[in-house]
């Protein structure tokens, strides 16, 4: 416990003197200290209340924060490699932010959670927004403003969920098993569910997401959907521990996965459309959560934050090179590293043996039953469709910089293969079979649906901003009534 | 009594906050409603940490029981993140009027759609 | 869309009646009065803030922390096009500035010293500090001011109170001290750090005054 306190203290002290001076020497710095902490507790610890009773702060070394420190330094090693030209305070707040991170996977308190999830949305508007371009304030603007709407309603079901049970750990709550025909517990626990959904970005509640994550500079759209989004994972991954919620999340889940893939089937800006695909990966994380297949849910996380890094860092590379971000204008434009970065990231998100999706995928399904595998493979599908559009530009022109591309590419693949050895039975041959079949047909499709072109609702600030909240009052009252004594 | 009363004016803040945060077009008004809304949350629970005939926690002042003193703490915490989030809305918002001469949202939604042409 | 609004409300505003009514009866909680004599506290809430929930109060300390630096971010690169409107001065204000500003001060202090034994702490004595600076910016003008008080010192002093917190909070947190004198330490260097703070938001805020 000591050894991850102190790693999270360094990141953040190591952030804090890097605003005064040698802001990359003292990243580099934090980034060693998180390195050796993580190396002495990596085995994990058990669950400890820091401060004491009563009211001590519950923290442990689970799988969830095994996987999420070793998502966090890979993305901080990639982005100190990456972010050599960034000045100001960029080091610094990715610094902080990602100790902020890293402190949420240990955290195993609601209202550590909320602290947390509020100032990682800070950080996050504050890095969005440092590249002073008007359309990422304004997508930032939006992001803080829907993620503060959810916070609010996190905070009132916190304040139920206390007021009844008199405690805020996770695993107190696990313990005192709540009874949900009561109101009180009914209605908190809808509430701190939607908020976390709000937060994190899950389709209907929070579609600030695609524009925030696409409109952000390269580094910070990395960080973003590699590890900021998964802060609420992880929030609602406690939820799911401490209330019995399964049935909730794989609805959003699937609603999620589906909403998202819908918009990125169309969309154009080559960033934006990599951020619709964040929310549909959320669907997945979501639907294993739902499942109870935790483990599952978590290795999709790592593995999501991995490869979508790796596809937002090539993308925002390309971009920021050629200076356009329609996928049209960019085809045969990018230099070598970025094709490859984003030939490695579309084969890993589009679950072909044997990169990082392919394992994550495979681990999902064993925990499915019949059904929610047809589900998973049509989302998959879905994603093979829409990622053939990235198919032209994986020709490359010319050399360019590598930066922190190889590194990630390598930890997709290192991800995969060592998912593959480790986990016996899923390098079968129904589950590659099934992968390349979705692979093919997915392009088929893609060639059959390019001439469709419907007319999406768009959503603009007003609309997400009722759609977040009639979505998460609705699904909240809907929830409770199913829990209730007399709703059923 | 004064618990409930309590209760019922945060349910009633957030009401009115998220009302004006949805319906009002120009985004300090919204923030402002944002902040109102995310008031409620704070009085909620302090009314929560009420119980009849309590004292403050406060060790030695007074008979009868004490208040709940953790809702107490949590709310020190809670009104400094909500502190924090208007103000760097603001500084955004300040960032948005000197490039596009308007607070209006659904200026700016045209703006976005139209790729921003110069104001 | 308001019809919509208006439906989610009122359900909001239901939803939370309806959890309100099943809150009570509550459980019993711990009065926390052992814990505050463990930290040497007679107020509850600080030793809670301080010592059992410090884990959090550091995050918060950084939530105030970066939005500082944002507000600085933000707001530095700004121009506006035609000069800074000038702030009223009146005679009146320079008077009572001259008085209030020592009173403030002090009780800014008081009220961070005394934070640990009745109502007070860090973040209110910040708070009263910003607004004596405040005052004494809207006397003697903003721009003067913020002239006259170098920035630079005032960023160092800022983030080697949050690093003094962090230090102190980490060791305390490692090593399992506790008592009063912490707790003071603790508080006046969150004053320090929350009053530079304020003073450096309201500044930026009111030297990128402009109208629309």
């Amino acid at each position: 416990m000591a050894a991850a306190l102190s790693g999270i203290l360094a990141y953040l002290g190591c952030g804090l003197l890097g605003f005064i001076g040698a802001p990359r020497a003292f990243s580099l710095l934090a980034l060693l200290g998180g390195t050796i902490s993580f190396s002495l507790w990596a085995p994990g610890f058990p669950e400890v209340l820091v401060g004491g009773l009563p009211w001590g702060i519950a923290v442990a070394g689970d799988p969830w924060a095994v996987g999420l420190w070793g998502l966090g330094l890979i993305l901080h090693a990639t982005i100190l490699l990456h972010a050599r030209g960034r000045r100001d305070a960029f080091h610094p707040l990715t610094t902080v932010l990602i100790g902020t991170c890293l402190a949420a996977a240990l955290s195993r308190d609601l209202f550590n959670l909320y602290v947390l999830m509020d100032l990682s949305s800070l950080l996050a508007l504050v890095l969005i927004a440092s590249g002073r371009r008007v359309r990422a304030v304004w997508a930032g603007l939006q992001y803080l403003i829907l993620a503060e709407v959810g916070l609010t309603l996190y905070l009132f079901g916190l304040g139920l969920v206390y007021g009844r049970l008199g405690t805020l750990s996770v695993s107190a709550l696990a313990s005192l098993g709540p009874d949900l025909a009561d109101p009180a517990l009914a209605v908190g626990a809808a509430l701190l569910l939607v908020g976390a959904a709000v937060k994190t970005g899950l389709f209907v509640f929070g579609l600030w997401l695609p524009q925030a994550h696409g409109q952000a500079p390269t580094e910070v759209s990395v960080l973003l959907s590699g590890i900021v989004v998964k802060v609420g994972v992880v929030a609602l991954a406690r939820l799911a521990e401490a209330f019995p919620v399964g049935t909730v999340l794989l609805l959003l889940g699937i609603v999620t996965g589906f909403g998202g893939l819908v918009y990125a089937l169309w969309e154009q800006d080559l960033k934006v459309f990599l951020g619709f695909h964040t929310v549909s990966q959320l669907g997945y994380m979501l639907i294993g959560l739902g499942l109870g297949a935790g483990t599952g849910a978590l290795l999709y996380a790592v593995a999501h934050g991995l490869f979508k890094g790796l596809l937002f860092l090539a993308a925002g590379e390309g971009v920021e090179r050629v200076g356009q971000r329609r996928m049209a204008d960019l085809a045969g434009q990018l230099s070598l590293p970025v094709a490859v970065g984003l030939a490695v990231g579309t084969w890993a998100i589009a679950g072909l043996p044997p990169l990082a999706g392919f394992a994550a995928k495979g681990v999902l399904a064993q925990a499915a039953p019949g059904w929610a595998k047809t589900v998973l493979f049509a989302l998959g599908l879905g994603t093979a469709v829409s990622f053939s559009k990235l198919v032209p530009l994986l020709r490359p022109c010319g050399r360019g910089r590598t930066g922190g591309l190889g590194l990630l590419s390598g930890a997709v693949i290192a991800f995969g293969l060592g998912g593959i050895l480790a986990i016996p039975g899923l390098l079968s041959l129904p589950a590659c079979g099934a992968a390349l079949l979705a692979a093919v047909i997915g392009y088929a499709l893609h060639l059959g649906l390019r001439t469709v072109r419907p007319r999406l609702p768009r959503f603009t600030f007003d609309r997400a901003l009722v759609s977040a909240l009639a979505g998460a009052v609705g699904v909240a009252g809907l929830v409770t009534l199913s829990w209730l004594p007399w709703g059923r | 009594m004064e618990g409930l009363a309590a209760v019922a004016l945060a349910i009633a803040l957030v009401g009115v906050g998220f009302w004006t945060l949805i319906v009002r077009r120009n985004l300090i008004w919204k923030l402002l409603g944002l902040n109102v809304g995310a008031s409620g949350a704070i009085l909620f629970l302090v009314a929560l940490a009420h119980r009849p005939g309590a004292r403050p926690p406060i060790v030695g002042l007074g008979p009868g029981p004490s208040a709940d003193p953790l809702p107490h703490a949590l709310v020190l915490t809670a009104i400094v993140i909500d502190f924090a989030t208007l103000a760097l809305a603001l500084v955004y918002v300040i960032f948005l009027t000197e490039h596009r001469h308007t607070q209006d949202v659904r200026r700016l939604e045209r703006d976005e759609e139209r790729g921003w042409p110069q104001p | 869309m308001k019809a919509l609004a208006a439906v989610a409300l009122v359900g909001l505003m239901v939803l939370l009646a309806l959890g309100v009514s099943g809150v009570f009866p509550r459980p019993a909680v711990p009065s926390g009065e052992d814990i505050a004599a463990e930290w040497g506290a007679k107020n509850v809430v600080a030793a809670i803030i301080l010592g059992v929930r410090l884990w959090d109060t550091l995050f918060e300390i950084l939530v105030y922390a970066m939005t500082m630096v944002g507000v600085k971010l933000g707001l530095r690169l700004l121009r506006w096009e035609r000069p800074l409107p000038p702030v009223a001065e009146t005679p009146l204000l320079r008077r009572s500035a001259d008085l209030l500003l020592g009173p403030i001060v002090v009780f800014a202090l008081y009220v961070a010293v005394s934070g640990h034994l009745g109502p007070g702490g860090g973040f209110p004595a910040g708070a009263i500090l910003g607004t004596a600076l405040l005052l004494l910016a809207l006397a003697k003008g903003v721009e003067r001011l913020s002239a006259e008080i170098h920035e630079p010192t005032l960023e160092w002093a800022e983030y080697g109170a949050i690093a003094a917190v962090l230090a102190v909070a980490g060791a305390l947190l490692l090593l399992g001290r506790r008592g009063s004198a912490y707790l003071i330490a603790a508080n006046l260097l969150i004053a320090l750090e929350v009053g530079i703070g304020a003073w450096v938001v309201l500044h930026r805020f009111a030297s990128s005054r402009g109208e629309v």
